[in-house]
């Protein structure tokens, strides 16, 4: 591999005090992402900044009022296995546990997945549909931003030269939501998704009160399907409405075309995907 | 060059690493230990596999540096005293492989399955080992390893001896 110097900071403080002396360096943390752009001669790092040996980065904590924290540093095996995930947020659990394959999930941290604002992954569609914040850290202090907003495009995102990821904030859970986050692969198991589907509903006596859902994999950034969200609310779903959603579905989206699926492609299995999670967090059967 | 200490195949390791360093091309550049093989590079396929902390990972994709103070174990280091592991054992009993080269990869994803969830049933099993690629395509053979290294190491601990 191209050689490049590594710089190691042991806090987030000191790493983004790095960052920040030199505004073309990086931060590399499980490095499956960026070791693989590096590899194939695609980014060319004269200097990264190792987070790898930050002792303050890595952990989860929850709290009934205040939800989840997660530090960036949290491998995404430890947001699959952990037990406060699984039981308060078990789609998040679900779709870090749904990333590419166990050696991978075991090196690569939510806040890498995050900060590398890559398209082609599971995690922010259910991030983005669970409505999470970025807390970020750099020069100009601290931000905390809605992901939304912080996802901007393919590889591209809210941070300023100098600044890092430091935390992943996800709203406490609602008791009466039901969530669900479907993958489709075209490749191997372990594969980038061609496209995902995250959708949480609440409902009162059949009635749907809120929905939320969102495509990821398919545009620059996760898309949240509003139409679908508004065609549903206040109304008791049941197959045709379903067809109805679907087909407002193909027509919110403007997939990009890439090695998991032709823009034709997407556009076909996005419409699937969208009845199917719908029928699973509305109980409905599978048509 | 960065100062490296950590813990191979059970043995205290200190050597100087370069930042862009790969665990893989330390394990088998420096330490000699070609059993961990390079296949795809990009954390795909499963042959650079070795346990850090017990737990699989791509060696291809680890940045030497971060090893330091922790433990790595590669397909070298499983068999002790010169006695094949359980896993090592189940594989060749059930001819778990062709060419061989996913071989010592599949070994260590399954060494770490079996301490992480003895009691694995069937679709945890190849949900475990879905990012180890066998180009012949000896999977039910592997499956059928995976159950006779369980057998096999379940007679160890009990003091049964291999069967």
């Amino acid at each position: 591999m191209r050689r490049f110097d590594l710089i190691e900071p042991r806090s987030l403080a000191e790493a983004a005090r790095e960052l920040a002396a030199d505004p073309e360096s990086k931060a590399i943390a499980g490095g499956t992402a960026l070791l693989i752009l590096i590899k194939q001669g695609v980014y060319l790092p004269q200097r990264l900044v190792n987070l790898k040996k930050v002792r303050d980065g890595s952990y989860v904590e929850f709290d009934p009022a205040r939800g989840l924290r997660l530090g960036a540093l949290t491998s995404i095996f430890e947001v699959e296995s952990h037990p406060l995930v699984r039981r308060h947020y078990p789609v998040l659990a679900d779709a870090a546990h749904k990333v590419a394959n166990i050696r991978i999930r075991n090196l690569a941290t939510i806040g890498g997945n995050i900060a590398h604002g890559d398209y082609q992954s599971d995690p922010p569609s259910v991030l983005v549909a669970l409505g999470a914040r970025v807390a970020t850290m750099g020069p100009e202090g601290e931000r905390r931003l809605p992901i939304a907003e912080f996802l901007q495009g393919a590889y591209e995102t809210a941070l300023a030269p100098g600044e890092l990821v430091r935390e992943i904030e996800v709203p406490a859970p609602d008791p009466d939501v039901t969530g669900v986050y479907l993958k489709f692969v075209t490749r191997t198991a372990g594969d980038r998704p061609c496209a995902g589907v995250a959708a949480f509903v609440r409902r009162d006596d059949g009635i749907v009160r809120s929905l939320s859902v969102v495509v990821g994999a398919v545009s620059p950034v996760p898309v949240r399907l509003r139409a679908v969200e508004e065609q549903l609310t206040g109304r008791r779903p049941d197959p045709s409405t379903l067809r109805t959603a679907a087909a407002l579905a193909a027509e919110a989206i403007d997939p990009v075309g890439d090695l998991r699926g032709t823009e034709w492609y997407k556009r076909q299995v996005v419409p699937v995907l969208v009845r199917r999670a719908l029928e699973q967090v509305l109980g409905l059967p599978s048509s | 060059m960065i100062d490296l200490e950590f813990t191979l195949n059970g043995a205290t390791e200190s050597l100087a690493v370069q930042g862009n360093w790969t665990l893989l091309e330390v394990l088998r550049d420096r330490f000699g230990l070609t059993g961990t093989k390079e296949g795809c590079g990009v954390g795909v396929c499963g042959t650079c596999t070795v346990l850090l902390d017990g737990r699989p990972v791509s060696s291809c994709l680890l940045l030497a540096t971060n090893v330091a103070d922790r433990n790595v174990l590669t397909v070298e280091g499983l068999s002790v005293e010169g006695r094949l592991d359980p896993v090592q054992q189940a594989f060749l009993e059930s001819t778990a492989f062709q060419c061989a080269f996913c071989t010592a990869g599949m070994m260590m994803t399954v060494k770490a399955l079996l301490t992480a969830a003895p009691a694995a049933g069937e679709d945890e099993i190849k949900d475990y080992l879905a990012g180890n690629l066998c180009r012949c395509g000896t999977y039910l053979e592997v499956f059928a390893a995976v159950k006779r290294a369980r057998d096999l190491e379940q007679a160890r601990t009990n003091g049964w001896g291999a069967t």
